[in-house]
Formats: structure tokens, C-alpha cells, sequence
């Protein structure tokens, strides 16, 4: 499998998805090596065995308009070194299949293919269009469109993600695969198991501050809320290149003594970021999947999530909005915050419902697709 | 309902602002246009045919005869020339399709019964003395208030649970009550019809006319209650079904036999009894469950319901007929389906009827509207109180 980010070196789903969906298989017979940047950290006697190929330094998600012309060098450096250490360990491992996940592996993958002759799977988790604000960067959609072309199958995490790759990339419905990302219920404590430092009800937004992930709908909408209650506080966990503009943006709308930006915050204070917050909201303007909202229907908190969200195709227990119907999403949390037996109903029901989407289905959906292959 | 939204300027007339006038008028329609003209107009021609032959019930609420009045008054027109051939039945029941059965004061379940019987006399010149709670919901309670106010029998579902290993095709006595008689519907054959007329996994598909009164006619007991949905025909089960086809044919193959014919609630209910049915917690003909959970079943639905409650003595005291109305056309058993979070098959039918995205959304839209409808009591009764 190749990839790029493991905890505990990660910033995003793609990490969990990983890690998780590696130790799942592993459970279930599969052996896997993961491919993945070096890091300044050896690591050693893992599951799955991890081979780190060659150090680069950045992440999947962090501003690349920084890193020039360099980045695509090194990226590009780095699928060619891992194409190559896989075939020198196939002659050992005796590789079955090719697992490659995103843009960033999508050539090594490819590549990888060519030289040990075995059929290659790519899971999209995102695609140009859900990361970039500024506009798609060609390169990437053309990397993109390449690998979904030549791959033999295309998992994605949501349909809505594969209408998205069989319009804009015109890739062939017939091979791709909709697997939808899990989550661990018992990592979560629940909400009605947390105590809270005051009185003051929180609604959290988690995720990358960027333009995609709907950071400034909540912001309006949390303006909204306050306009007829006062005993409100809106957390916002990530960092991202668009953090200082909305640090500004709710000083604008008068609301920063009500706003609490928290940075990027480790994942034990995550879980207790879900179980102490009265609402999650997922504003996202483009969510191909959003594991957080399942993480956040594990601690029984409850949701809105934004129709455009690959998550909100696989729950009922759960409040929807149009990303840009700030009215609507800010009743929505009016009434979560002021009807205690509706959030209550809502987060006991979540976490029965998140239970149906281990990780463990994850792998056994993804293992149907090896097996189709194998 | 309509969605309602805390931040529009809610002034104005809250029937408009609380209730999609445009969509009720599309959805009746529609269902008039494939049900209830098409159907009625087989049923006369039927009871013409057979001379008196065939006979039919209805449970009708005052809801709908309203609608009916409001969108499309040649249903009622229809439905009045059916009354008038003599061999249809009309049962009473709660105007307003509501669960104030349920209400711990039982004032506004005695008034909306009387409301019904008053409809039922001055539209269809009948008097039921068969009585059908709205969704079949039943208890030994319920059926003691229907007895004293003077109904001879009383319609239910005929469920396991409560017949044990008995027959539904039989009237029953019903524990604490004197004289009232049970009548339960015999929810297999009924079923057979309504659910799984056009269903192609049925290993007895596809159902004729002939099969099904040889099932009749192979039935124990005096009586056996077919009973459902009107929009069975034509509306759940498409008219592609046959399902018109299989209506028309079915008295002639039932009056093939001598041991069967068609008789009326009314009719019947001088039988006698053969014994008791012990009913202390709700029992209605809707899920699995058979009991008031589809729309009581979780927290968000018994708060509304009981919010719905606790407003009366203000509805009663404001003396606004508007307002009245409106509290009592929330009542609506429906208002409440919508809200239910089951989440087996059972789910997937409140979620086909349902005008919300999710259970959650439609609490809120419910307890906003419920909460609007408070203010303007209470602000309708400041002012009785400054007036005076």
C-alpha cells in the first residue's frame, strides 16, 4: 500500500483511513507493507510494516503554492523512489496487488504497476477540486486523471465522490467502488460521560481552515445564533492557511469574544473536543467524505452536516443543510442547543449508528475489491 | 406542515404560516384523481349490481371531509351518493385524526368524537353506533369512554398479543367495559390486499378474486373484518396492479359461496360475544409494534406530544375559534409519524410520507410551530385580561 501520511504523522483523514483500514486487513489475514515518506523517527516492528522511502516535507494538505516548483520535483522524486522499492521487494514479498491512495502516490502507483506486472487500486479521498481554493492546480488533475484512467479499480469513499470522478474525469462507473470510511466507537467517550468546565454550550467546527471546508458559513451562522442567544461559545479546531483572514473575519462581525480558535489540536484532545462540544457542524462546501462527523456521532454529539458531504449519504440521524443556507444552519443549531430532548435523541441514536460503520466493514468492502482483482 | 423558520417575520395568519396549503392541495389531488373518484365510483356500481348485495364501510375524518369541501368537493359529492343507496356504513371517530384519546383529560377526545358525529349526520343523514379510534388505537379505557357515550361497538386490530390463541372472526367483550363490543380487524387478510397485493416475493402472487374468497369462505367464525387504508386502491397499489380489476371482481366470487356475504359494523354488532379481550396499554394497527410507538415512541415525540397537551386549557381559554382549530389540526397523528426514528422497515414507511429530511429536522419545525402557537395564546389572552 502506498501512501503518505501514518499516525502518528498525519493531519487528516487520509492518515486515519490508512492506519485504521492496515490494521483491519491485518486482522483479517492480509499482509500489507505501506509505503510512505521518511520521517525523522524510525519505526519498527509495526503492523502493517512500514518502509519509509525517502524524506520530503510536507504534508497532503499544507499550502503547496509555498513550495514552487520544488514540490512537484519532489513529489515526483519520491513516486519514482517508491515504484522502485517495490520492485526490488517484490522479488522477496511476492506482491499480490497495488494499493495506492490520492494524487501524491497516484504516478508510483502507476509506475509500480508497469514494472511488477499486478493489478493497481486507487482510492480517492479527494480530488483537485475539493483541496484548492485558489483554482486546480493542472498538474495534479492531470496526475489525477492518468491514474484513475490506467488503475484496474477506483475505490472512492462516497458516490458522491464517484459521480465527481465520472463527470470531471470521465473515469469508467464500472470499475470504480464506493467504500465508505469507519470509525471506532469505544475510542470515543461519550458526551454524557464528560463533564463540562461551564455552562456555556459550545459548537465545534473541526478542520482545515480553508475556503472548502465552509469556515466562513460558520462563522455567519454563529453570528446568527448570537443574534438571539447569548450563552453561546463557537470552537474552531485546525490550523490551515485561511486562520488569520477568519480570526479577522469574526472580529468584523463583532463576535470574536465568542469564537475560540484552538490551532491544531492532538487527537486526545479531539476526542475530548467532541464530547464536551453540545454541536457539530460540518459546513463543508465540498466533503468528499468527513470522518469527522463520524467521530463526532461517536461521542454522541450531535451533527449538521452540509448536504454537499459524502457522510451525510449514510446517516439519517443527523440534521442537513445547504452550505450556504447560513439561516437555516444557524435554527438548526438554535434548536440543538435549546431542546434538550432533541439533542439528546439525536446523539443516543448516533452513537447506535455509528457502530455500523466499523472500520472493519471498511476493510472486508475493501477486500471484495482485492478479491475481484486476485 | 410548512417550514417554518424562527427567523422570518412570523406575522400574519398562522394557518398559512404552519400548514402547505399548496401542498395539501397537490397531494389530494393527486389522490383523489387515482383513488378516491376511481374508487367510489366502482363501489356504486357494485352496490348497483348486486342490489344490495354489497355492502361497505367507511371511516372518514373530518379532516379530510374538509379537504374535501376546500380542494375537491365532487369527492364529497361522491361519497354522498354512495350514503345514500343505504348499504354503506359510516363509524365515528376523532374529527381531526388526532391521539387525544391519549390525553390524560379526556374533554377534547369526547368533543372531537361529538364533532364527528354531527359531520357524519348532517353530511350522510347516518348515525354510527360503531365506533373506530384514530389508527386503531385502543385501550380498555378508551373503549369504556366510547361505551358511555353510547356506542355500541368499537373497531381494533386483531393482534396476537391481546387474542392469544383466539380468532379475530369473532366479537369480544373488552375487560372493565359493560356492553361495548370489540370487532378486530383480521390484519392477515387485510394484509394480503393492502401490502402484498402487488408484491412479486409473495408466494401467493399474483392474488385473484376467486383465491381470496376461497380463503374467506374457508374462514372460521361469524365475521371475519376486513379493514384498510382507502388508498389502498390506487394509491399504494397502483391501478397497473389490477387492483380496480380485482375490486370488481371480488363480490361476485364472494357471493359464490353460502357461507359468505357483505355486512355493515352496524349489522353485526348485535351478535354475541364469545369472550373477553384484556387491553391495559395502547394497541393500534400501526408497525411491528403494534402499539402507540410509531408516533409516542421516542423522547422528541412524547414532548411535542405532550407540549400539544398542555396547551389546552390555554385554547380553551383564549375562546379563538382560529386558534382553536389550528391546535387541533396540530393533533394530527401524522405530525408526529414524521418524527419517528425506527430505523428498520418500518422506518422507511414513516420516512416515504414523511415532507422532512430527517426525524430531527421535523421536531424542529414542529416545536417552532408549537412554540409560535403558545405566544400567540398567551399574547390572545393578555389581551382578554386588559379588556377586562
Amino acid at each position: 500500500m502506498l501512501g503518505w501520511e501514518f499516525p502518528p504523522f498525519k493531519s487528516g483523514g487520509l492518515g486515519v483511513h490508512c492506519y485504521e483500514l492496515t490494521r483491519a486487513l491485518a486482522s483479517r489475514g492480509v499482509e500489507v507493507d505501506f509505503y510512505m515518506p521518511r520521517t525523522e523517527f524510525e519505526i519498527k516492528g509495526t503492523t502493517p510494516r512500514l518502509i519509509q522511502v525517502m524524506p520530503v516535507y510536507f504534508g497532503p494538505y499544507t499550502a503547496r503554492e509555498a513550495y514552487g516548483w520544488d514540490f512537484m520535483n519532489r513529489v515526483m522524486q519520491y513516486n519514482l523512489r517508491c515504484a522502485e522499492e517495490v520492485e526490488k521487494n517484490h522479488r522477496e514479498r511476492n506482491y499480490d496487488l497495488i494499493h495506492n491512495h490520492d494524487w501524491l502516490t497516484m504516478r508510483a502507483g502507476v509506475l509500480a504497476k508497469q514494472k511488477i506486472k499486478k493489478p493497481h487500486i486507487c482510492t480517492v479521498h479527494s480530488t483537485e477540486y475539493d483541496r484548492s481554493s485558489l483554482g486546480p492546480n493542472h498538474q495534479i488533475l492531470e496526475i489525477e486523471r492518468m491514474g484513475m484512467h490506467a488503475a484496474d479499480r477506483v475505490i472512492t469513499v462516497s458516490n458522491m465522490m464517484k459521480r465527481q470522478i465520472v463527470e470531471k474525469f470521465g473515469v469508467d462507473c464500472g470499475k470504480i467502488r464506493v467504500v465508505y470510511n469507519g470509525v471506532d466507537p469505544d475510542k470515543f467517550r461519550k458526551k454524557w460521560e464528560v463533564r463540562k468546565y461551564s455552562k456555556e454550550k459550545v459548537v465545534l467546527f473541526l478542520g482545515r481552515m480553508a475556503e472548502q471546508k465552509g469556515p466562513v458559513q460558520f462563522l455567519q451562522a454563529a453570528k446568527k445564533v448570537l443574534s438571539v442567544m447569548n450563552n453561546v461559545r463557537f470552537v474552531m479546531a485546525g490550523g490551515g492557511d485561511m486562520l488569520p483572514y477568519l480570526i479577522n473575519y469574526s472580529i468584523e462581525l463583532g463576535i470574536s469574544d465568542k469564537v475560540t480558535f484552538l490551532g491544531y489540536i492532538p487527537e486526545n484532545q479531539l476526542h475530548e473536543a467532541y464530547a464536551k462540544s453540545d454541536v457539530y457542524v460540518l459546513p463543508s462546501i465540498s466533503e468528499p467524505f468527513g470522518i469527522t462527523a463520524l467521530e463526532a456521532m461517536a461521542s454522541g454529539t450531535p451533527i449538521i452536516l452540509s448536504k454537499t458531504s459524502g457522510v451525510s449519504e449514510i446517516t439519517t440521524h443527523c440534521l442537513r443543510v445547504d452550505f450556504w443556507d447560513v439561516n437555516k444552519m444557524a435554527e438548526y443549531i438554535i434548536a440543538l442547543l435549546k431542546y434538550r430532548v432533541l439533542n439528546h435523541t439525536m446523539g443516543r441514536y448516533e452513537v447506535e449508528d455509528a457502530r455500523k460503520f466499523s472500520w472493519g466493514k471498511t476493510a472486508d468492502e475493501t477486500l471484495k475489491v482485492y478479491r475481484e482483482l486476485v | 406542515m410548512r417550514r417554518f423558520s424562527i427567523f422570518e417575520e412570523n406575522n400574519g395568519d398562522p394557518y398559512h404560516l404552519y400548514f402547505n396549503q399548496k401542498l395539501n392541495k397537490e397531494v389530494f389531488e393527486k389522490v383523489a384523481r387515482k383513488c378516491y373518484l376511481p374508487t367510489n365510483s366502482i363501489m356504486l356500481d357494485l352496490i348497483n349490481k348486486y342490489d344490495g348485495k354489497f355492502k361497505i364501510s367507511y371511516s372518514i375524518t373530518g379532516v379530510f371531509l374538509d379537504q374535501c369541501n376546500e380542494f375537491n368537493p365532487k369527492v364529497l359529492e361522491s361519497f354522498e351518493e354512495l350514503a345514500k343507496t343505504g348499504c354503506v356504513d359510516f363509524l365515528d371517530e376523532t374529527y381531526y385524526h388526532s391521539l387525544c384519546s391519549l390525553f390524560k383529560d379526556k374533554t377534547e377526545f369526547k368533543e372531537q368524537v361529538a364533532l364527528h358525529n354531527r359531520a357524519m349526520k348532517s353530511l350522510f343523514k347516518h348515525n354510527p353506533v360503531v365506533f373506530r379510534n384514530t389508527e386503531a388505537l385502543f385501550t380498555n379505557e378508551i373503549a369504556k369512554i366510547v361505551e358511555e357515550m353510547g356506542y355500541k361497538g368499537i373497531v381494533t386490530e386483531g393482534w396476537e398479543r391481546i387474542l392469544g390463541w383466539r380468532s379475530p372472526n369473532y366479537l369480544y367483550r373488552v375487560k372493565g367495559c359493560s356492553s361495548i363490543k370489540a370487532f378486530l380487524r383480521n390484519y392477515r387478510l387485510s394484509d394480503d390486499i393492502a401490502y402484498r397485493f402487488s408484491a412479486h416475493w409473495w408466494s401467493e402472487y399474483p392474488l385473484t378474486a376467486d383465491k381470496y374468497a376461497i380463503w374467506l369462505s374457508k374462514c372460521e367464525g361469524p365475521l371475519v373484518n376486513i379493514f384498510m387504508d382507502y388508498e389502498t386502491f390506487g394509491e399504494h397499489q397502483w391501478v397497473e396492479t389490477g387492483i380496480f380489476e380485482f375490486l370488481k371482481r371480488l363480490p361476485e366470487e364472494i357471493l359464490k359461496y353460502e357461507n359468505l356475504n357483505f355486512k355493515t359494523p352496524s349489522e353485526l354488532v348485535s351478535l354475541e360475544p364469545v369472550g373477553e379481550i384484556d387491553v391495559p396499554t395502547p394497541l393500534s394497527w400501526a408497525d411491528m409494534e403494534r402499539d402507540a410507538s410509531a408516533w409516542l415512541g421516542n423522547e422528541m415525540q412524547r414532548v411535542c406530544f405532550r407540549f400539544l397537551e398542555n396547551l389546552e386549557p390555554m385554547v380553551r381559554e383564549a375562546k379563538d375559534e382560529k386558534l382553536m382549530r389550528i391546535w387541533r389540526l396540530l393533533q394530527n397523528s401524522d405530525q408526529l409519524y414524521y418524527l419517528c426514528t425506527k430505523s428498520w422497515a418500518d422506518g422507511d414507511v414513516h420516512k416515504y410520507f414523511s415532507p422532512f429530511d430527517t426525524p430531527y429536522d421535523g421536531f424542529i419545525n414542529f416545536m417552532n410551530v408549537l412554540q409560535d402557537l403558545k405566544n400567540r395564546l398567551k399574547h390572545k389572552l393578555k389581551l382578554h385580561e386588559a379588556g377586562r
